[in-house]
């Protein structure tokens, strides 16, 4: 089980800044959702923690402990978007290299195939890949890296409603055996199906931490009045 | 269960399978074979009319030497696909990750970026071995007609494209790395190697210091290995280079360093490899591995000379364009150096070209001063040069020795050379790139 925090984060580009002291808690064997519009942070806020984009301030700790970048590598994986790697080599090969070059887990290869359904296109080049194909053979490379935390952006984007719900189980399931997971998504009905906690980020600020209920209670005090249990409701009342 | 291979062997078989699986690679292997194919059939059917095919006047091949009049040309097709076939290979194989997002993920292993680049280094190095497979097969074919080989000599011809190979990788890594996209990095490239071939050209009009600089240039290394030529402080300039190239290489593919930091990296790596060459050109040695020995004076000469133990200066009035200063480095002095590192040279002129300054005072004069005797001559032979440096040694000239080189001539053809080159060479290099994408094998 492995936790995390994230104190005081910020990120600039010349005079942008896309991450303003961003302070969270991951809590070991969660699945903790990050919410926010296009162009929010997420994508640099998870590229930030994984160590391949540097922050100007901030640090990240494990129980206390500070995590420099370099280190990280031990405990979270990430798994960007839109990315096709080795777009000439297959599914398969993929799946052999994570499993040889990242120290990946053998053991859950055949499982993992099986539950995000990539028997049909094994054999097939990454690059000929349709989008939602892309997502599952990159999801399942996340899925056998062996670092106890996956950061995964916008894990049900290009998959259609059935192979969304079918993602969101393989999730659960790896949730339930241990795995801490953190999510970046952009549709909002997707992450209430799916995630126990919720970081909003709007304009690189965190605008909200915890589960629906404690979220609604937070915009009530802030004055507005929320349907219960309504993520989208308590999204646009908070950010 | 975890694999039990190491993760740089996976990392190499990774880049392995790039290779193989890059357009590129293959486009170059394809037109290697015409490209080494031309300039050998031309170098054999030179080769055989000097040595009296077709009605020439035979025994005027006699001086010739394999190395000059094959080696050189054949392999120079190599030197050209180094200089704008390599660096595109080189480009997407480091540039590919980059572009896929593979980086992103490759880079979250804690695994050196330096070891990372080196592995893709070692991978365009094998590459570019397979292409070198032209010249082998040239090799073969000259041997079928009874050509001779020396392979010292061909070894060295081969030492100058790997090296020289081994400079494209690492400047093409380096741009690849440095920008953001493969065509930015194609174009910086390609402006270093002009950028080295202004500095030839600079140096034939300047001299001074643009010469010393020119002699570590790509096209400088290889005809001087081509000649079979190796010096050491050329080799180890070469591998300074190449290591910044791979360094720096490194230090722009860490995408979580800040720029800052990663461009005073560079800076410091810049002024590391500038002490680190400077230090190399100190280095003195060098072989001559030319069968001819085209390099050095005769044995007995060397043998002369090595007993000179006073400082030899030279002090040679001629403009940088003047063709005697040419035949005097070429033929005399840069043997001589090879005899006595000690011998310091210098060049004395007011114009480029020499040509107003034929009525100057002392101008075309070779001043010579040996431990603080003194002579002047305006001869710009080997002979003329030796002849001196006796004189002031007062050393008796050795006598000439018998041992002569004589040349292999060889009046044959170059039969069946353009069925290989043209064609046999492209239908095989196009069916393995076909069996590779039907066959993914076990890399």
């Amino acid at each position: 089980m492995f936790g995390l925090e994230v104190h005081h984060l910020t990120k600039r580009y010349r005079r942008l800044t896309a991450l303003a002291d961003v302070s969270f808690t991951v809590r070991p064997g969660e699945i903790i959702g990050l919410i926010g519009p296009n162009g929010s942070g997420k994508t640099t806020l998870f590229e930030c923690l994984a160590g391949i984009l540097p922050s100007d301030d901030g640090t990240v700790t494990q129980g206390g402990r500070p995590l420099a970048p370099g280190e990280r590598s031990a405990a979270l994986f990430y798994v960007p978007d839109g990315i096709a790697p080795w777009p000439s080599q297959t599914v398969r090969w993929a799946l052999d290299f994570t499993i040889g070059f990242f120290g990946g887990r053998e053991d859950l290869r055949d499982e993992v195939v099986r539950r995000l359904d990539l028997e049909p296109f094994l054999d097939a080049a990454i690059g000929t890949l349709s989008k939602g194909q892309k997502k599952r053979a990159v999801l399942a490379i996340g899925l056998l890296a062996p670092q106890p935390l996956l950061l995964a952006d916008e894990p049900f984007d290009g998959l259609d409603l059935r192979q969304t719900r079918e993602v969101a189980a393989t999730l659960r399931a790896y949730a339930a055996g241990g795995r801490t997971l953190f999510l970046s998504i952009h549709q909002i009905n997707d992450a209430a199906r799916i995630c126990d906690r919720f970081v909003l980020l709007s304009g690189g600020r965190v605008c909200g931490e915890g589960t629906i209920d404690e979220l609604s209670a937070l915009a009530g005090a802030r004055g507005a009045s929320v349907r219960g249990g309504d993520l989208e409701e308590v999204f646009l009342a908070l950010t | 269960m975890r694999s039990p291979r190491s993760k740089f062997v996976w990392l190499l078989r990774k880049e392995l399978r790039e290779l193989v699986a890059s357009r590129a690679w293959w486009i170059m292997l394809i037109a290697m074979g015409p490209l080494v194919g031309v300039s050998f059939i031309s170098a054999v059917r030179t080769y055989a009319e000097a040595s009296g095919l077709n009605g020439t006047a035979a025994g005027v091949g006699e001086a010739f030497s394999p190395l000059v009049g094959v080696w050189a040309p054949t392999f120079s097709a190599c030197e050209l696909a180094a200089a704008f076939l390599l660096p595109f290979v080189a480009i997407r194989l480091v540039s590919g990750d980059r572009q896929s997002g593979a980086l992103k993920l490759e880079l979250q292993h804690p695994m050196p970026a330096l070891v990372r680049i080196l592995a893709k280094g070692l991978v365009l190095l094998a590459g570019w071995m397979v292409a070198l497979a032209a010249g082998g097969v040239a090799i073969v074919l000259w041997r079928s007609y009874g050509g001779s080989a020396y392979p010292p000599e061909l070894a060295t011809v081969v030492l100058g494209h790997v090296l020289n190979a081994g400079l494209t990788i690492a400047l093409a890594a380096a741009t690849a790395s440095v920008t953001e996209h493969p065509s930015t990095a194609a174009i910086l490239t390609l402006g270093v190697t002009v950028g080295t071939w202004i500095v030839n050209f600079v140096a034939a009009v300047e001299g001074g210091i643009w010469e010393r600089a020119a002699g570590y240039t790509p096209t400088a290394i290889v005809a001087e290995l081509q000649h079979g030529l190796i010096r050491l402080d050329v080799v180890l300039v070469v591998a300074a280079l190449i290591a910044c190239g791979l360094v720096l290489s490194a230090i722009w593919t860490r995408l979580g360093i800040p720029v800052r930091r990663r461009a005073y990296e560079s800076a410091a790596l810049g002024a590391l490899t500038a002490a680190a060459i400077l230090a190399c050109t100190f280095a003195t040695p060098s072989w001559d591995m030319s069968e001819n020995r085209m390099n050095s004076f005769s044995e007995a000469d060397e043998l002369a000379l090595e007993r000179i133990h006073a400082p030899l200066r030279i002090e040679a009035h001629l403009a940088p364009e003047d063709p005697r200063r040419a035949d005097l480095e070429q033929h005399a002095l840069s043997k001589l150096r090879r005899v006595l590192p000690r011998t310091e040279v210098r060049y004395v002129s007011a114009t480029s070209i020499g040509l107003f300054e034929q009525t100057s005072a002392h101008y075309g004069e070779i001043q010579y001063d040996l431990g603080g005797r003194k002579a002047v001559s305006h001869l710009t032979t080997a002979e003329g040069v030796l002849e001196t440096i006796y004189d002031l040694a007062g050393i008796a000239p050795p006598t000439e020795a018998d041992d002569v080189f004589r040349g292999h001539p060889l009046a044959v053809p170059p039969k069946g050379a353009g069925t290989v080159f043209y064609g046999i060479w492209p239908a095989v290099i196009i069916a393995a790139a076909f069996f590779s994408r039907r066959v993914r094998g076990p890399l």
